[in-house]
């Protein structure tokens, strides 16, 4: 065996020992050290040399990639998630075919659909999701994430907060957790719209708050204008508040001064 | 005129039966084709050579192995290495062929070799060899004509050029390679680019485009189209791809109204012999308009054709339209291969939320207090939970606008509010000002797509003929000057 790849692969086995032990520094430590080592290897993107060692290397820089998402996810550090991932999708979109296909493939891809959702980025998430086969979207990881966008996109909130009891994977749980503090943002601001008032049991349970306290603190931190009366939370000042409607003069004006010009042309 | 009345009198003429006289009138069209080309060449006129490549289209189905290998014998030198490789791709001729050969080709073409007469012979066997679905032969000759081309900077090779480019690219295509021609076609873009090829460009990037979509890498597609150089197109079908293209990275992306748009544009400007094409293009554009919350008129689904093809579109139009979220799923169900063969079918799941919002619009506007359990009921929301989930998503349909209701939530009903007088918006203002946008919009349009008789300001300077004649007279004059400075000496 090459001696950079046996460094390689002791260096990484170290890295999935603190990875168990959840020791991130050090994880964060010694991937950076793998990323030098890996720009060693020609074989890898973007060069694809074929190289007498090409298939050993491309799998084990493939496998430290997943782990570096893995990682991200621990340390909570969305940025880094996504350069990570980027390192890691040639390996399954470029050269999927030319190694064997990898157990964390469709939990990653699934995880990053859930990125992009919790960071509302719908029009990316729908390219990646093009470029899936229908096999993939019968994995559960996908077919979780597809889902969740489904509900969001249509306002089935409480389906969005019950997927986060069958979450597949393990990791997707600090995604999920994000995506609740989005949901009952929409909750709040749906609610303001659609109902005049509501019971504080109500509210309570509409916006998965526990205690009175923490509605408290949400409705001043959040959501100033509402009104709590006779144990009724009441947001008819939101909308009242909402702006009445004016004639738009400006607009007019506007419109009315682009057709004098073009008609000008014409004329 | 002439050319029209040849080409009426050879269609005449049945195919099968091949008789010497279609083979040398063929022939001579292809001759016809050459001076065309060296005229173009010449004088530098691009037109000619568009037009050679336009008669090439229509003689396409008349070729045959023989006559090519004969013109090859006729427009290049015999042993220099264009006419050995392309040689080699036709295919061995029978005895009866090689007598009407001897009869057409007795005169070679002895001329230096021009360089747009050697592409032009890349170009017709390569559309041969496609024809006759030779496809790895097609794909030699393909590469091996880029590789020449490369080499050669001429602006009168441009449209012969493009073209090669595309049947490069199809050949792949046909294989199902596009991905290995990918690294080339870009690095053709660049030199199109380099040497202001505006129409190898225009070709190079909708190639490319093709190229991305056909793996649905749409990102890539998108950072392309967004980064390469845009100017005024110069074909009408290549133009119409790119809309199409456009059309399609757009429904992708969520921008439904600027998709919209593109789609409608392609499809109008489209060819009317392009029904694929077109066919294409209303599918998308049905699609795009449902999940915009427009209904597409029945004329569209009606038009010249298109009624079949069309047919699973209409029917989940019509599940759209009703609001129906159990016919969508059968309809969606049936035609599911027709949608996943038009990869059409994640945007078909898009449009789940679209039946759930027109369901609900038709309740809203049908009753004006109705119980959340019947909500769900009337959906045929099948979930866990469908009266909690008819209630959000009710609350959510209301804060986006779509409807105009109140929940009560501690009746469990949702009452909806007198439909005010539309006339008291601005909606009437605002339609008004986009169908005033389009008028303006199709006038600027039209006036920019005026053509104008290339040269026609230099008429009144002079004529080719009087410059010469000028020319001449100085030149005369310069010799006098001469002859009398020597006689000064």
């Amino acid at each position: 065996m090459d001696p950079k790849l046996t460094e390689v692969s002791q260096l990484f086995e170290r890295l999935k020992a603190s990875l168990m032990r959840n020791d991130l520094d050090n994880c964060s430590n010694l991937l950076s050290q793998l990323k030098v080592m890996l720009t060693g290897f020609r074989s890898l993107p973007p060069l694809f040399e074929d190289s007498p060692n090409a298939v050993q290397e491309l799998t084990i820089a493939r496998n430290i990639y997943e782990h570096a998402v893995v990682l991200s996810v621990k340390a909570e550090d969305q940025d880094a998630f996504e350069r990570d991932f980027f390192q890691l999708k040639p390996y399954y979109t470029d050269i999927g075919a030319r190694l064997p296909p990898s157990s964390q493939e469709y939990p990653i891809l699934g995880l990053n659909l859930l990125r992009l959702l919790v960071q509302n980025r719908i029009a990316e998430f729908h390219t990646e999701l093009e470029l899936l086969s229908t096999n993939a979207l019968e994995n559960p990881c996908i077919k979780h994430a597809v889902e969740l966008e489904q509900s969001f996109m249509e306002g089935a909130y409480n389906r969005v907060l019950s997927a986060r009891q069958t979450v597949p994977h393990e990791t997707y749980a600090y995604f999920m957790d994000l995506l609740v503090k989005t949901v009952r943002d929409e909750i709040a601001g749906c609610g303001e719209k659609a109902y005049d008032y509501l019971s504080i049991i109500d509210a309570k349970q509409m916006l998965m708050i526990s205690s009175d306290q923490e509605l408290c603190t949400f409705i001043t931190e959040e959501r100033p204008d509402w009104e709590i009366k006779n144990g009724l939370v009441f947001f008819q000042k939101a909308k009242e508040s909402a702006p009445c409607k004016e004639i738009p003069s400006l607009q007019l004006i506007n419109q009315t001064l682009s057709y004098a010009r073009e008609l000008e042309r014409i004329v | 005129m002439t050319q029209d009345v040849e080409m009426k009198e050879l269609t005449v003429v049945p195919s099968i039966s091949v008789s010497s006289k279609d083979v040398s009138s063929t022939f001579q069209i292809l001759k016809e084709i050459v001076s065309l080309l060296e005229t173009g060449a010449y004088a530098r006129e691009v037109r000619r050579i568009g037009q050679a490549v336009r008669r090439t289209i229509q003689l396409r189905r008349k070729l045959k192995a023989f006559v090519l290998s004969s013109f090859l014998n006729y427009a290049l030198t015999q042993g220099s290495e264009a006419h050995t490789r392309l040689s080699s791709y036709l295919p061995k001729e029978d005895e009866h062929d090689m007598e009407v050969d001897t009869a057409t080709s007795a005169t070679p073409l002895v001329k230096q070799s021009l360089p747009e007469l050697e592409i032009y012979c890349y170009l017709l066997v390569l559309i041969f060899l496609i024809d006759q679905k030779k496809f790895s032969e097609a794909k030699s000759c393909s590469s091996a004509s880029i590789v020449r081309l490369r080499n050669i900077n001429k602006r009168t090779v441009d449209v012969l050029a493009s073209r090669l480019y595309f049947y490069y690219s199809l050949s792949y295509e046909l294989t199902g390679d596009l991905a290995e021609i990918r690294g080339n076609l870009l690095a053709l873009h660049r030199i199109a680019t380099l040497r202001h090829d505006e129409l190898g460009q225009e070709t190079l990037l909708n190639l490319l485009l093709r190229n991305y979509l056909q793996y649905n890498l749409y990102d890539q597609a998108e950072k392309l189209r967004s980064k390469a150089p845009r100017f005024e197109a110069h074909l009408n079908q290549q133009f119409c791809r790119y809309l199409f293209y456009l059309g399609k990275i757009r429904t992708i992306q969520l921008e439904y109204t600027d998709a919209k748009e593109s789609l409608l544009q392609a499809a109008r400007k489209a060819p009317i012999a392009a029904l694929g094409f077109r066919v294409q293009c209303n599918k998308w554009a049905v699609i795009v308009r449902l999940l915009l919350g427009e209904i597409p008129e029945r004329t569209v689904f009606m038009q010249k054709g298109m009624k079949k093809a069309l047919r699973p579109y209409f029917e989940l139009t019509n599940a759209v339209r009703v609001g129906d979220l159990e016919l969508f799923r059968s309809v969606a169900d049936k035609f599911a291969s027709t949608f996943n063969s038009d990869r059409t079918h994640n945007l078909i799941v898009r449009l789940r939320h679209n039946v759930i919002r027109t369901g609900l619009r038709n309740i809203s506007i049908s009753y004006s207090r109705i119980s959340l359990t019947d909500v769900a009921h009337k959906l045929r929301l099948n979930s866990e939970n469908p009266v909690a989930d008819a209630e959000s998503i009710v609350a959510k349909a209301i804060r986006d606008g779509a409807i105009d209701a109140t929940l009560d939530h501690a009746n469990g009903w949702m009452v909806s509010k007198e439909t005010g007088d539309v006339y008291s918006t601005n909606e009437p203002q605002l339609a008004f000002n986009s169908r005033i946008a389009f008028c303006l919009n199709m006038h600027n349009e039209a006036v920019r797509a005026l053509r104008f008789p290339p040269n026609s300001h230099k008429k009144e300077k002079e004529s080719a003929e009087k410059r010469r004649e000028r020319q001449q007279q100085e030149q005369e004059l310069a010799k006098h000057i001469a002859e009398e400075d020597d006689d000064d000496f």
